[in-house]
């Protein structure tokens, strides 16, 4: 019943096969389904024999079933077709065999014998079909031949099989003529006649040999074809074992075993068969054994050669699959860590087993370590033996699974102090390699062996990810130079690298981690550096130049491994569309660029920094050679606040002109800036002016800037140059929208002490939000500073913009060496709407701080004008969006003026011209502190309010005055569109996710508190808080009329 | 006269392709100055339709015969060597003929082409040669039961012409140099094999690679020293001399003997089954150095070789099997053939006999046998 049920689920090609196997037979089909368990259950072979009495009885047993069948068939339509097929069998059967009811056994026998052979080969191709698509259609000649080879292989064993069977009568014919005719020792009655008996049993003797030697020569044959079969097969494993190495290293292959474990278990098959027919044979001859007979000299040496041959096969069946790995690091197998988990699995391609025996595999570690000196020992935490699972579908083959291992090393118990000295062996804990060994106690059908296979040499560290780089450059260079996969003590003395082999390698990185291998531009560039000239094939590399020397002070692995971590995190994209030019040197760099247009730009990884990406432009001047210019490069550190496009989006320059523009208008060779990285630029929602929103989103841009009487500079000075310009960070929250200020929430950081004193003290906010930001983006630049800003003198009541003495000096100190970053941010609240002056997109105020612009401080102090002459040219761009009801004005052309005047009705009016002076214009209605003085006022915090973080509250002393909070509601109040007040002004908002800002805020203040701390000489005490004279820095300009803003002004 | 009776014995037998078979020769013979024109078309005429009618046919195993079996198919399968064969003179009497190797031959290749069988019994054959005390019921080296063989087929053929023509097919010339380091004399001897015997290993027992560096091997000049020194007569005593050897002739079919069978330690024979592969295409040119080689350049030139065919062996030194891959010069394909069963194969079943070091049991190249591409 099986086999015809198995028949019937052929595909069709195969269908069709039995079919027509069937319209020619003389046993119509509907017999044969009806009586399929039946038929299926006779030995029809054993029947086939001449005058065997077995053909009658199983011919008629046959009859007598189709009536009764047909006696219970009922009436139903269907049934009446069925019915009248089957009487007309039966009687066709009955006329054609009542005579022969042997051929009828020969016929079904035939039939059983050909439906399973195309079984077999619709379940072969039906393998290769269940498969994953590609393999399919995509055949070598070499899966094409071994298919062949394989169908061929079991064709021959059928044959071998019949020509047994008739071996196997012919044997039983003599036995039994033998049995009786054969008396030599009785008394001869009719000599003749008993030596025509012993004539045709010696004729029968002579049969049986010659078939004897038959069979034993097509045996012969057949193992000669498996060998060869075995050899393909094995080249094939190898070929996938080099696949999987390579895949290992990030290569794009192909490492599905399905194929081969098909093929494995086909030729495991029939190699089985054979071992079984052969010992059938073996039991042949202990029946009916004569003087030479072949079977005896024979089948000992065939056994021998077909266990041999079957070992073998196994042996290289077993294969571990998947590498060990630890499951975070999924890119980077074979780097393990103690303690951490990870998984290995082998699986043995002969799907075979036999399901009363338990196969137990169990792994070791470096079960035969070298012998050197410090060579690490392990233990396998988890248990180390595990049985072998036929999963449940019979397609997931056998596979021991091995998922939750950890490794612990042994400590080299009783060697006492001397210890740590012995375990310091001559290879780094990276070159160490070791290995896993799976062994099985493989038996079936009587074969019984011990099946074994070895992992990869895999690396193990103890902790940090900086030994994951380096033991990840070993198993790179292991398994790309090493010749024996077993090798352990490869790296005593590791082999140079081919270029092209490593070239290859390399971007196998690149592919693996952002989909998109290196060029031959790039591998260039890179063997250029390594190499020092252009490439040969023969050109090779040392293995401790690629991992361990380097002129920079970190290797060329540790490099390439910076940029790939950076490409990983951020860059993944834009590396995949290939807009990272990427490997460009300085001069080659420099020759792309000089043809192209102004705003042509590339980017590229820095060569100085670890993880680092810049972006180059070409500006031709309107005479002399053109200039490149370069930002100092990007780490993940700012990447991670702003990504790259974006970047690239809102970079600007900030120079003597007084719109600060994007230099970057070209990608390399000539794509427009947007068409090249549009699809990638974050989000942008256009801003709802009517939309009530609790806060506006907000945005990072960069920018730099460059001094006024900067010259252009020649691209050697470059690096030089781009250190010294400054880089403002603003935090819009929509792009063409400017972020709303109010002089509460103004905080201004304290990076640049030329902005921070036109600004007022009003504005400066050390502990505002902005300082964990300006932190962020330049960390180290801006804590020596902010505090220098705040130096006592600067916070003179009588004159607010002086700067002390002390301060100048500090301020002189700092200025060229660094790069002060500033972050602004302003956040109001309300329906405001915010009027810009003279038109710069986004931009509602510039300070320029030239030296100039100090000098029109409102105060005209001159202590102010030293400080701003000291070089530092501090260049701010403020964006204000207001939100609710309160109206921004600022008047035309106020450069280097912030004026947030909150008013009344929630209007912000720029007095103009007075530069440097911010001014809030704020009706404090409520009882509230003034507003004009209070946003003078460094915004002080209120140490009562649970809201500010810890880090603030140490502040709390510094500034006096009215409380920040305070300040805050009273803005808030001003702006409310209901009243007319400002609404809430959080100064800590500014994460992009002010839910949470609050509690990242928390952290990141409480890092700075130290820097913040009240005893800190740099800070404002409390006696310098002071309020300035609001009259000397606020005008309250209330008649001057608001100006109307339009939402598209701020595109 | 000879061969006019070979065909009057012939023709008894009632089968018509032998008749045609007799005609097709004797064009053949007419035809045979015409060589050299576009294979396809000569090699009916020059080996008769007989020859190339010749299916693979598989010989049954009488007793331990698949050694002879082996060697039988490489000989019947060679079209030069039938066409010698086919020439023969009849052996005059019955018992003669039973006595005959070559005539007891022609009858297998007749049996075997004319047949309908796909194997025949070389009965008569082997009757033949148990005469001769060939033991049918013993494993033979096939090494040494082809130069019986040969020897056997070569004593007992009279015609002189066709004795020459058979040494001129399978002998190879070898000049023997043997030069004394002291004084420089040196004296040279002319010498003939049938195969080259060559080494697996070389002088220091290390397993050689491939087939090419087995010939270097062999032809590579030996020093004779220490109790291996011979006796000088210029110098009148015992003197380090250098052995060496130069190829001076090539022939048609060049049979290599690969010495897999190892005598390590006097009564322990083992088989060395390592991996030593072979090339398809063979020029000796390209193996030997000037100086093994004696020779014209028009003989060089000759020294193109491809494989024809290799009797493998599998087993151990002391029990196994051996069988036969063969290309079938006519139509250019290979069969493998273990006795009674013959079957087609490809050049990758035959580079599975290259041996494999983990597989001692396997089957493993013994003999190669290669034919010239152009003959001369």
């Amino acid at each position: 019943m099986a086999q015809w049920q198995e028949v019937q689920n052929l595909a069709n090609t195969h269908l069709e096969q039995v079919h027509q196997l069937y319209a020619a037979a003389a046993l119509p089909m509907a017999v044969r389904q009806c009586l399929a368990a039946w038929i299926e259950d006779q030995d029809w072979q054993q029947a086939t024999e001449p005058l065997s009495s077995h053909a009658r009885m199983l011919f008629h047993s046959l009859l007598a079933l189709l009536d009764e069948r047909l006696g219970s068939l009922g009436l139903g339509d269907e049934d009446f077709m069925l019915k009248h097929n089957l009487r007309k069998a039966r009687r066709d059967l009955q006329a054609a065999f009542e005579e022969c009811p042997e051929s009828f056994a020969n016929l079904v026998a035939n039939l059983l014998q050909e439906e399973r052979r195309i079984l077999r080969l619709g379940q072969a191709s039906g393998q290769g079909e269940a498969a994953p698509a590609p393999s399919t259609p995509l055949k070598s000649d070499r899966e094409q031949e071994i298919q062949r080879r394989l169908a061929e292989f079991h064709t021959a064993l059928q044959e071998f099989e019949r020509v047994f069977r008739h071996l196997e009568d012919l044997q039983d014919a003599f036995d039994f003529c033998y049995k009786v005719h054969y008396l030599p020792g009785q008394d001869q009655t009719n000599e003749a006649e008993y030596k025509r008996q012993v004539q045709s049993l010696q004729a029968k003797l002579l049969n049986l040999d010659r078939q004897r030697r038959e069979v034993v020569a097509q045996m012969q044959q057949l193992l000669g074809r498996s060998e060869t079969l075995r050899d393909f097969l094995q080249q094939e494993l190898k070929a996938w074992q080099e696949r999987q190495q390579r895949s290992c290293l990030g290569a794009p292959v192909d490492t599905r075993l399905q194929q081969l474990e098909g093929w494995f278990t086909g030729l495991g098959e029939g190699l089985f068969q054979l071992l079984q027919l052969l010992r059938a044979l073996g039991e042949l001859q202990k029946k009916v054994t004569y003087e030479r007979d072949p079977l005896q000299a024979e089948t000992p040496l065939l056994e021998t050669r077909l266990r041999e041959q079957l070992t073998c096969l196994l042996q290289s069946a077993f294969v571990v699959e998947q590498q060990p790995s630890m499951p975070n690091t999924p890119k980077r197998p074979l780097v393990l860590r103690t303690a951490s988990k990870f998984c290995t699995r082998a699986r043995l391609l002969v799907r075979l087993h036999d399901r009363n025996h338990r196969m137990e595999a169990t792994i070791h570690i470096d079960r035969d370590p070298p012998k050197t000196r410090g060579f690490r020992k392990f233990n396998i935490l988890t248990s180390s033996s595990k049985t072998l699972l036929a999963g449940e579908n019979s397609r997931e083959g056998l596979i021991c699974d091995f998922q939750y291992l950890t490794l612990k090393e042994q400590k080299i118990s009783g060697s006492g102090k001397g210890n740590k000295g012995c375990n310091e062996g001559p290879l780094a804990v990276t070159e160490e390699l070791h290995r896993i060994t799976f062994t099985l106690a493989y038996a079936y059908c009587g074969l019984e062996m011990q099946l074994e296979t070895s992992t990869l040499p895999f690396v193990i560290i103890s902790n940090s990810n900086n030994q994951l780089s380096s033991a990840w450059a070993s198993i790179l260079w292991f398994n790309m130079l090493s010749p024996n996969p077993k090798d352990q003590q490869f790296f005593a003395t590791p082999p140079p690298a081919p270029w092209p082999l490593l070239a290859e390698v390399l971007s196998w990185q690149f592919e693996s981690v952002a989909e998109r291998g290196l060029s031959r531009e790039h591998l260039q560039m890179l063997a250029e550096k390594l190499l020092g000239s252009k490439p040969s094939p023969e050109s090779v590399l040392t293995w401790s130049k690629f991992s361990k020397d380097g002129a920079a002070g970190f290797s060329f692995w540790a490099w390439l491994d910076g940029i790939l971590g950076l490409l990983q995190e951020h860059l993944k994209k834009l590396w995949k569309d290939g807009l990272i030019l990427g490997f460009v040197s300085r001069k080659q760099e420099k020759k792309l660029l000089k043809g192209k247009r102004t705003g042509t730009f590339l980017i590229r990884f820095s060569e100085s920094v670890l993880g680092g990406v810049t972006f180059t432009w070409v500006e031709h001047p309107e005479s002399g050679r053109p200039a490149f210019r370069a930002v100092v490069p990007y780490t993940s550190v700012e990447l991670a606040s702003l990504a790259l496009p974006d970047i690239i989006r809102d970079y600007q320059l900030l120079a003597e002109e007084n719109i600060p523009e994007n230099p970057l208008l070209f990608l390399y060779p000539d794509t427009p800036r947007d068409k090249a990285f549009g699809p990638h630029y974050s989000q942008r929602q256009e801003g709802s002016l009517t939309e009530k929103k609790e806060y506006l989103k907000q945005r990072l841009i960069r920018v730099s800037s460059r001094q006024a009487n900067e010259a252009w500079q020649t691209e050697e000075e470059l690096v030089v140059a781009t250190e010294n310009l400054e880089t403002l960070q603003l935090q819009p929250s929509r792009p063409g929208f400017v972020q709303p200020t109010s002089p509460g929430t103004v905080p201004v950081v304290a990076g640049s002490p030329g902005v921070q004193q036109p600004l007022g003290p009003g504005t400066l906010q050390p502990v505002s939000p902005g300082v964990p930001q300006v932190v962020a983006a330049s960390p180290g630049t801006q804590h020596p500073r902010g505090p220098g800003t705040l130096q006592p003198g600067a916070w003179a009541p009588e004159a607010p913009p002086q700067v002390g003495p002390g301060g100048l000096e500090m301020l002189q100190a700092g200025t060229g060496v660094q790069e002060p970053q500033l972050v602004l941010q302003l956040i109001p609240k309300g329906q405001g709407t915010v009027q810009m002056g003279a038109g710069s997109l986004g931009t509602l105020q510039v300070l320029p701080g030239g030296t100039g612009m100090l000098q029109q401080g409102g105060a005209g102090d001159q202590r102010m004008q030293q400080v701003a002459a000291g070089a530092v040219e501090p260049q701010m761009l403020l964006q204000l969006i207001p939100e609710g009801q309160g109206m921004l004005q600022v008047g035309a052309g106020n450069l280097g003026t912030l004026q947030v005047v909150p008013g009344v009705l929630g209007t912000l009016q720029s007095a103009p011209g007075a530069t440097g002076v911010l001014q809030q214009v704020g009706a404090g209605d409520q009882g509230l502190p003034q507003p004009g003085p209070g946003a003078a006022e460094p915004l002080p915090v209120a140490d009562d309010q649970g809201l500010l973080p810890a880090g603030l509250e140490d502040l709390g002393p510094v500034l006096q005055g009215p409380g920040m909070q305070e300040l805050l509601q009273c803005l808030e109040q001003d702006l409310d569109p209901g009243t007319g007040t400002l609404e809430t002004l959080e100064a800590v908002e500014l994460m992009p996710n002010m839910d949470s800002g609050l509690g990242q805020m928390d952290a990141r203040l409480g890092g700075n508190a130290a820097l913040l701390d009240p005893s800190d000489p740099f800070l404002p005490q409390p006696e310098d808080t002071a309020l300035p004279a609001a009259s000397s820095l606020f005008a309250v300009d209330t008649d001057f009329p608001p100006l109307h803003i339009d939402a598209s002004d701020f595109q | 006269m000879g061969q006019r009776s070979g065909r009057q014995e012939r023709s008894k037998k009632p089968e018509m392709s032998l008749r045609e078979n007799v005609t097709a020769e004797e064009e053949d013979n007419k035809e045979e100055k015409k060589e050299l024109k576009t294979k396809d078309q000569r090699l009916p005429l020059v080996f008769g339709v007989a020859d190339l009618k010749n299916g693979a046919v598989g010989l049954y195993n009488m007793g331990q015969t698949c050694c002879l079996n082996s060697l039988l198919q490489v000989f019947l399968m060679n079209i030069h060597f039938t066409r010698i064969l086919r020439r023969i003179t009849v052996p005059p009497n019955a018992s003669l003929k039973r006595r005959n190797v070559p005539y007891q031959m022609l009858l297998l290749l007749e049996n075997m082409q004319s047949g309908k069988q796909k194997a025949v019994f070389p009965t008569d054959l082997a009757r033949c040669l148990s005469v001769y005390r060939m033991d049918l019921f013993m494993q033979h080296d096939a090494a040494q039961l082809f130069l019986t063989l040969w020897n056997l087929v070569k004593r007992q053929i009279k015609d002189q012409d066709l004795v020459t023509k058979l040494s001129d097919l399978y002998t190879i010339c070898v000049q023997e140099h043997l030069a004394c380091q002291i004084c420089s004399s040196e004296t040279k001897r002319n010498s003939n094999m049938l195969t080259l015997p060559l080494p697996v290993l070389d002088s220091n027992s290390h397993k050689l690679k491939t087939l090419e560096d087995c010939l270097q091997c062999f032809f590579h000049p030996e020093e004779l020293t220490g109790h291996n020194m011979c006796f000088c007569e210029y110098c009148e005593k015992k003197t380090p001399f250098l052995q060496s050897m130069k190829l001076v002739h090539l022939p048609q079919t060049l049979t290599i003997h690969l010495k897999r069978f190892c005598f390590e330690r006097s009564a322990d024979v083992h088989k060395l089954s390592h991996c030593l592969p072979f090339p398809q295409e063979l020029d000796f040119n390209a193996v030997l150095t000037e100086q093994q080689s004696q020779a014209h350049d028009s003989e060089k030139a000759a020294w193109q070789y491809e494989l024809f065919a290799v009797v493998a062996h599998s087993g151990s030194a002391h029990s196994g099997h051996y069988c036969a891959y063969i290309r079938s010069l006519t139509e250019c394909k290979w069969y493998c053939f273990n006795d009674s069963t013959v079957c087609q194969v490809s050049w990758d079943d035959v580079k599975c006999t290259y041996g494999h070091s983990d597989l001692y049991w396997g089957q493993t190249a013994y003999l190669l046998i290669y034919m010239k591409k152009h003959p001369q």
